[in-house]
């Protein structure tokens, strides 16, 4: 604790930020943030999804460079103006991010000195390389051989590798975005033990965690971000869970939502119902998704919602046949079930559609014009044998066109022209011309105007009053709480808590998002 | 960048008729009948295998295998025929279905174990190169036993009488006026509105010409080529298939993005091992009438026929990554080529200066088409 009661002397900040804005087209991600860092400080940073915590340190290390955002940085008392990373890195930050920037074919000592080998004249000085490389990983008590290539490591090693190689730059302010989402326990003891040990020698950093206890136990300060501005600052000895997870919620709504009619009778049989699931991502790996059950009924909205990597994408592309092997458990659609092996096709025949999160690279055919897109999935519907009825099938296209008030000259627009709301609008009515019965909607508002999001969530209430089943995975927290009749949080692949909408509180479904049930 | 996009359609056409005038005035025996004919059975060699590499590339895959496929399956039937007496419509028949099963089979081992189609193909090329060369035994296999005519020798030597020609010719242009008529009549009942009339008189009667100065050329010659004809009913069958199925919509998708494709429910491994089982009956229609057309399989049969049938996609507008192009843009590529090749031969160009020139317009021809605007499909 000796470092904590250093850190109460308060000696001068190293690096400082004062009232830093960032804008996008369209968006405000960051909107005044106030925050400092001292020697030998884990400040660690908290927020929920799209607090701006990600922005923020992009514009730290020099992704965002300086006169692309508003407000002052200072390092070591003097104005700060990285042009980019290069800057940063001079300045004596690194940033280490849940992308791996290591070279897989290269040893740990290449990559450990990427860039920066030492030399002998113009040749590399291996053996110097290599003494140095070990004697960084024996300081950190890694247990590898520095000529190891790195795509043999698991992915804790890689992280505590580009630790190393971090440290090995001189760096003064070490930035960890969700270092422990991929470690297993003793990776993460091992992690921490040389947090607290750089903490002892100086060096200051930056953490940012979804794990409240492990923020807790390692931090010296906390600061929680929302919607863009700091919203509070504290000293880790007089946080709690339930005092941080307070200021993290509370987000504005940004669209009205439509009166929902009242849910289903409880006794109504579910369309969709998912007992014990438990999935692999590839054959041979341990679970991702654990013990899932949850139902929906016809005419009902069900949201899911967790934090970024809680399964949530994984979970709605395992039920449209798109993702995993399935260790355990059985999927329904109205009573029949869904085999565990087949792909989307068998999911659609059954009336099950997704509509992915990213639909520029999962939802459409870029190159391709709205009708082309449109009746895709659904040309069964206009086969003959002597072609495609092609004249029905244009028919078909504007209807659903009209009805989604998809905003284009004609059919015949190239759909990677169109904004993102309308793009959306075509992947809605691609999937809908084929009739579901259950809907699947990732994150379906993601990068789209107030006003068409305005007009998705109205379709939403028209699918279910014609007795579809709706699943709404967001990262919102308002969306799902105006948009849904019950929700599922889901916390590592596992269920976190279920809520009906008598229940729904931002702090309840955060919590239980955050593993947290029992503290809200 | 608006004119230039206008213009677009025609920079293809303009291309080939500059080319085509300037081998009429260097050479006037460029237009006599004999040589045009002569063009017109290069022409559909090329152009039938083109058809075949263009479903491959809309995938976004690529057939490096093809020429020395061509080369195999046309000594393998010529094998057959002369030294173990078959008779030709047995020896190409296994032909054709051996070539079908081999590029299924490769189809499946790129698109089910992703293997990259550049490098299965790549090692087809080197594969079917030996075999060819081993059964024909590197010498000169004859298509026939003696003097006598067959069916393997008749594919090219065989010429549809002047008469018979026009008759067929009519027939195409009467099919297709009914055609056009029907799909016209069907818009309308969909209440869709309509092309203007005259503008569709003007398209069919355009096409009626294209198609009728076949016959024409061939008049003062000996006649209808019969592989004018394969390539008709090859080129016919493509349109089809991209133009008015699901397997062709599907092609498309694929190529233009696999991922999205796979997720809007198209079984995307079945879409692609079709595409290669299709150039697989391509490159054995090709290896039947390029063999019959030098006389004898030799080793030489098939060589660098793959690069021919890719450069036509390309400059045909073809996109290499996949998802983009059309079958009138594939017949007009190989047209480009095959008139560019047939012309330095009578004008008898050194071979070395025939192969740097048809490098620099194949590459001409790429930088345009990403100069001057994108090519939509």
């Amino acid at each position: 604790m000796s470092a904590r009661a250093a850190g109460s002397l308060m000696p001068s900040p190293w690096l400082e930020a004062h009232d830093l804005c960032k804008r996008f087209p369209g968006v405000v991600a960051l909107k005044g943030v106030n925050f400092d860092v001292r020697p030998g400080e884990i400040h660690a940073l908290c927020g929920e999804n799209g607090a701006g915590k990600s922005t923020l340190i992009k514009l730290l290390c020099g992704i965002h460079p300086h006169g692309s955002y508003e407000g002052s940085l200072r390092v070591a008392g003097q104005p700060a103006a990285f042009r980019g990373v290069r800057d940063a890195e001079r300045a004596g930050i690194a940033a280490i991010t849940q992308e791996f920037a290591l070279v897989d074919e290269l040893s740990v000592a290449e990559n450990i000195f990427l860039g920066r080998e030492p030399r002998r004249g113009w040749r590399i000085d291996w053996p110097r390389l290599h003494a140095e490389a070990a004697g960084l990983l024996r300081q950190f008590g890694l247990p590898i051989s520095p000529e190891t290539p790195v795509r043999e490591l698991g992915v804790g090693h890689k992280q505590l590798v580009e630790i190393v190689r971090a440290l090995g730059k001189h760096s003064r302010l070490l930035i960890l975005d969700e270092p422990t989402a991929a470690l297993t326990e003793q990776e993460v003891a091992v992690l921490m033990e040389n947090l607290r040990r750089l903490r002892r020698e100086g060096t200051a950093c930056i953490y940012i965690s979804h794990r409240l206890e492990e923020v807790l136990a390692l931090a010296d300060r906390i600061t929680v971000l929302r919607d863009g501005a700091t919203v509070a600052s504290l000293e880790a000895g007089e946080a709690t869970i339930p005092g941080l997870i307070r200021p993290m919620v509370g987000r504005e709504l940004t669209a009205q939502f439509p009166a929902r009619p009242p849910p289903p009778a409880t006794q109504t049989a579910p369309l969709l119902a998912v007992r014990n699931l438990r999935v692999a991502p590839a054959a041979g790996a341990p679970a991702f998704l654990r013990d899932l059950s949850f139902h929906v009924r016809p005419g009902e909205v069900l949201g899911v919602g967790g934090l970024m990597g809680a399964g949530r994408t994984e979970l709605l592309l395992h039920l449209f046949g798109g993702w995993g092997r399935r260790l355990a458990g059985s999927v329904e659609l109205a009573g029949a079930v869904l085999p565990a092996t087949g792909g989307p096709r068998e999911a659609i025949d059954a009336g099950l559609v997704l509509v992915s999160e990213d639909r520029r690279r999962f939802g459409l055919i870029l190159d391709q014009d709205v009708g082309f897109n449109l009746s895709l999935s659904s040309l069964g519907q206009f086969a003959r044998w002597r072609g495609l009825d092609r004249p029905r099938e244009h028919l078909a296209n504007q209807r659903w066109m009209d009805r989604l008030r998809i905003k284009a000259a004609s059919q015949a627009v190239r759909v990677g022209g169109l904004s993102g709301g309308n793009q959306q609008k075509v992947v809605l009515g691609r999937v809908l011309m084929t009739g579901p019965r259950v809907i699947l909607l990732d994150e379906p508002t993601r990068g789209i105007d107030v006003g068409a999001k305005r007009e998705i969530y109205e379709l939403v209430g028209e699918l279910t009053a014609g007795g579809a089943a709706v699943l709404v995975v967001s990262s919102e927290l308002p969306e799902l709480i105006g948009l849904c009749d019950r929700i599922v949080m889901l916390h590592q692949g596992a269920v976190g808590g279920e809520f009906s909408r008598a229940d729904f509180s931002p702090e309840r479904l955060l919590a239980a998002a955050l593993g947290q049930a029992a503290a809200a | 960048m608006r004119a230039s996009s206008t213009l677009r359609p025609l920079v293809m056409p303009l291309a080939l008729a500059t080319i085509g005038a300037y081998f009429a005035l260097a050479e006037p025996a460029f237009l006599g009948s004999r040589n045009l004919t002569q063009l017109m059975i290069e022409y559909s060699i090329t152009a039938t295998l083109a058809l075949g590499m263009f479903l491959v590339i809309l995938t976004g895959q690529i057939d490096l295998s093809v020429g020395s496929g061509v080369g195999l399956i046309g000594g393998l039937a010529a094998v057959l025929v002369f030294k173990h007496g078959w008779s030709a419509p047995a020896a190409l028949g296994l032909g054709f279905v051996l070539a079908v099963a081999t590029w299924s089979l490769m189809g499946a081992l790129i698109i089910k174990q992703r293997v990259p189609s550049f490098i299965i193909t790549l090692g087809g090329l080197l594969i079917f190169k030996g075999l060819f060369w081993k059964i024909i035994d590197n010498s000169t296999i004859p298509v026939s036993r003696g003097d006598e005519d067959n069916l393997y020798s008749l594919l090219t030597t065989y010429y549809l009488p002047t008469i018979a020609g026009a008759g067929v010719a009519a027939a195409a242009v009467l099919g297709l006026a009914w055609l056009s008529w029907r799909a016209r009549r069907e818009r309308a009942a969909a209440g869709l509105p309509l092309e203007r009339g005259a503008w569709a008189v003007v398209k069919l009667l355009a096409a009626a010409g294209a198609i009728g100065a076949v016959p024409w050329i061939c008049a003062h010659f000996r006649g209808v080529p019969l592989s004018v004809l394969i390539l008709a009913g090859v080129a016919s069958l493509v349109y089809f298939l991209t133009q008015h199925t699901r397997f062709g919509r599907h092609l498309y998708a694929i190529g233009g993005n696999e991922e999205a494709a796979v997720l809007a429910g198209i079984s995307v491994p079945r879409v692609v091992v079709a595409a290669f089982a299709f150039m697989g009956a391509m490159v054995a229609v090709t290896g039947f009438t390029v063999t019959a057309y030098s006389g004898a399989s030799t080793p030489t049969v098939g060589d660098l026929m793959e690069l021919d049938a890719i450069a036509a996609c390309v400059i045909g507008g073809t996109s290499l990554k996949g998802g983009r192009g059309s079958v009138v843009g594939v017949l007009l590529g190989a047209l480009i080529m095959a008139t560019l090749l047939n012309g330095m031969t009578l004008l008898a160009v050194p071979p070395e200066l025939k192969f740097i020139a048809r490098g620099a317009v194949l590459g001409l021809a790429v930088w345009a088409d990403v100069r001057f605007g994108r090519n939509r499909a």
